[in-house]
């Protein structure tokens, strides 16, 4: 279910990112800093939103910490203990 | 009544048992706030602030804030406004531009508010927190601390994003002030039945004249300094929400957050857009899943509420993309760029006449008299009217770039990246991202081998957030023209 998961996000991320990236390359663990992502609170509340809509869960901005936009790895971990 | 002290008092009197704030589940009436204003304004006179003196007032959206901006009216201060999320060398670029002689903040930001002091004079207090140094109501008030104001007196300083590198400074007076809520006021029909919401910061002029109005009207004011998704989801429903001054993003990630359940929001009446253009997407979603439609409202720095979209529930779906009619008193023509009037329909440059507007840029003539001409206000905005005087934008002169309502000088940030040792160069600019939204960008012509979060540490803690490069490319050398230009459409 993880594997499916990271490449959900992965999707989002093609998506919401600000370039375009080819999906093979991204790595599980590559810092998406470099991609835009986490950035602003206004990429982060947006790709929060594509990620609820996805997976059904609530993601409370208030309760997320920045670590969680590091990597897909990071990204697909909390959603792993939230989707139920 | 046309000065902001006496729009406040007659408030104060009018609706006196009534709620005038509400803050973190705390109400204050309008008794309290003017109990708490009136100490503010002694507390001022006993820090030796005087009539025509500049206060900062580096604070969220809070009780303390307005009781600061009242009581500076109360005693003739000027108030300045500062958004609260700048950082030390923002706030010293307002304190040292705009003469502050103090600057009232809360604990959490009292560092930052003596750094940015020092060194120039100025007195630095917090009047929020456990420490602060004054605290509502204060000592007994002190009559001789309330000054005589008049309408042509200055009431606050509003910064206005430039393309020049550094903010506008823009003087509204008392008279501008008042103006700007009896505008409002006639146009948008506020009453002491009404509950607003601000999330969007009251230190920024669309908060502030929508602020102010709320105000004048008696309506209870609930405040936030901070855009929670959820949090704002629980005001709207708890504090039976009547009004909603927003801007798109918030519209439109409210409208796909995931809700555990249905929200009762069934006292919101009018939600406002205004800062960006609000897509159709975000219009028809947060309509659908709120039954209420999103007004679009056009205002600047310079002028306040220019107009609002208030046509009825059978016109609102073909005309959501316009920015509504003038509110009353104000008036909107197009220019061409041959500077001649253009006709109905007619695109052209959008030139406002209020009396809330300012004269003028403080120490700016050349700019002054470039947009300030012939009694209007030229605003940048490229749009057209329609038939039925229904304004419509469709695309601006100015180099800005705007992240979710707040606009961002490229040249303030590439001034910035300049001072970085090992940035040779900087480019910024706008770019859109997958979902049609703004961001900041810069390319960087590095000394040395840097990495983005070298960069983006930098700024972080120089800049509010909404300002830092959203995305950095490093490039060998940036492109230009025969003549030395960049050419930023090659960078996007």
């Amino acid at each position: 279910m993880r594997d499916a998961i990271k490449s959900r996000v992965k999707k989002i991320l093609s998506v919401n990112m600000l370039k375009d990236i080819d999906l093979q390359e991204l790595g599980d663990d590559t810092p998406l800093l470099d991609y835009g992502v986490g950035i602003d609170s206004v990429s982060r509340l947006e790709f929060l939103v594509a990620l609820e809509e996805e997976f059904g869960v609530r993601l409370d901005e208030g309760e997320i910490t920045p670590d969680f936009f590091e990597t897909v790895d990071s990204i697909s971990d909390y959603i792993s203990r939230r989707v139920p | 009544m046309n000065t902001l002290s006496g729009l406040f008092l007659s408030a104060a009197g009018k609706f006196s048992s009534r709620t005038a704030v509400v803050e973190d589940g705390i109400s204050v009436t309008y008794g309290d706030l003017a109990r708490g204003a009136l100490g503010f304004a002694s507390y001022l006179s006993s820090r030796g602030v005087r009539k025509g003196d500049r206060v900062a007032i580096f604070l969220p959206n809070s009780i303390e804030f307005i009781e600061a901006v009242f009581g500076g009216s109360l005693s003739g201060a000027v108030s300045v406004p500062i958004n609260s999320s700048f950082k030390t060398d923002e706030v010293g670029f307002y304190l040292e531009h705009s003469g502050a002689r103090l600057i009232v903040t809360g604990d959490e930001s009292i560092n930052t508010a003596l750094k940015a002091s020092s060194g120039r004079g100025i007195e630095a207090v917090s009047i929020k927190g456990d420490k602060a140094a004054w605290k509502s109501p204060g000592n007994q008030h002190d009559e001789a601390a309330e000054a005589g104001v008049g309408p042509e007196d200055e009431a606050i300083y509003l910064y206005s994003t430039g393309s020049t590198g550094k903010p506008k400074r823009v003087a509204r007076t008392h008279y501008n002030l008042s103006a700007l809520a009896d505008n409002h006021t006639e146009t948008v029909g506020w009453t002491e039945e009404d509950r607003v919401l601000f999330v969007v910061p009251i230190s920024h002029t669309y908060g502030f004249g929508n602020f102010i109005s709320a105000v004048k009207s008696g309506a209870a004011v609930v405040v936030s300094g901070e855009f929670n998704r959820n949090g704002v989801l629980d005001l709207l429903e708890k504090e039976r929400i009547t009004a909603f001054p927003a801007v798109p993003v918030m519209l439109d990630v409210l409208s796909k957050t995931y809700m555990d359940g249905p929200r009762d929001l069934s006292s919101l009446k009018l939600v406002i857009s205004a800062g960006a253009p609000l897509k159709e997407e975000t219009f028809v979603k947060f309509h659908e899943k709120f039954s209420v439609y999103p007004r679009q409202l056009y205002g600047s720095t310079e002028t306040g509420v220019i107009s609002i979209n208030l046509c009825g529930g059978d016109e609102i779906e073909r005309r959501f993309n316009s920015v509504g009619r003038p509110v009353k008193n104000v008036s909107v023509k197009v220019f061409g760029e041959d500077g001649r009037e253009a006709g109905t329909g007619e695109p052209g440059e959008l030139a406002v006449r209020s009396p809330s507007m300012a004269a003028g840029y403080y120490g700016l003539p050349e700019e002054t008299a470039r947009v300030f001409r012939d009694g209007y206000y030229f605003t940048g905005d490229l749009g057209m009217i329609d038939e039925a005087g229904y304004i419509y934008i469709n695309g601006r002169k100015k180099f800005l770039i705007n992240v979710g309502g707040f606009k961002v000088d490229p040249g303030e940030v590439e001034n910035l990246l300049s001072q970085h040792p090992d940035i040779a160069e900087a480019a910024v600019l706008g770019v859109t991202d997958g979902r049609g939204n703004e961001r900041v960008k810069a390319v960087i012509v590095a000394r040395r081998p840097m990495e983005v979060k070298d960069v983006l540490g930098f700024c972080r803690e120089r800049i509010a957030e909404y300002k830092v490069p959203a995305l950095v490319e490093f490039r060998r050398e940036l492109p230009r023209s025969p003549t030395g230009k960049i050419l930023r459409e090659q960078l996007k």
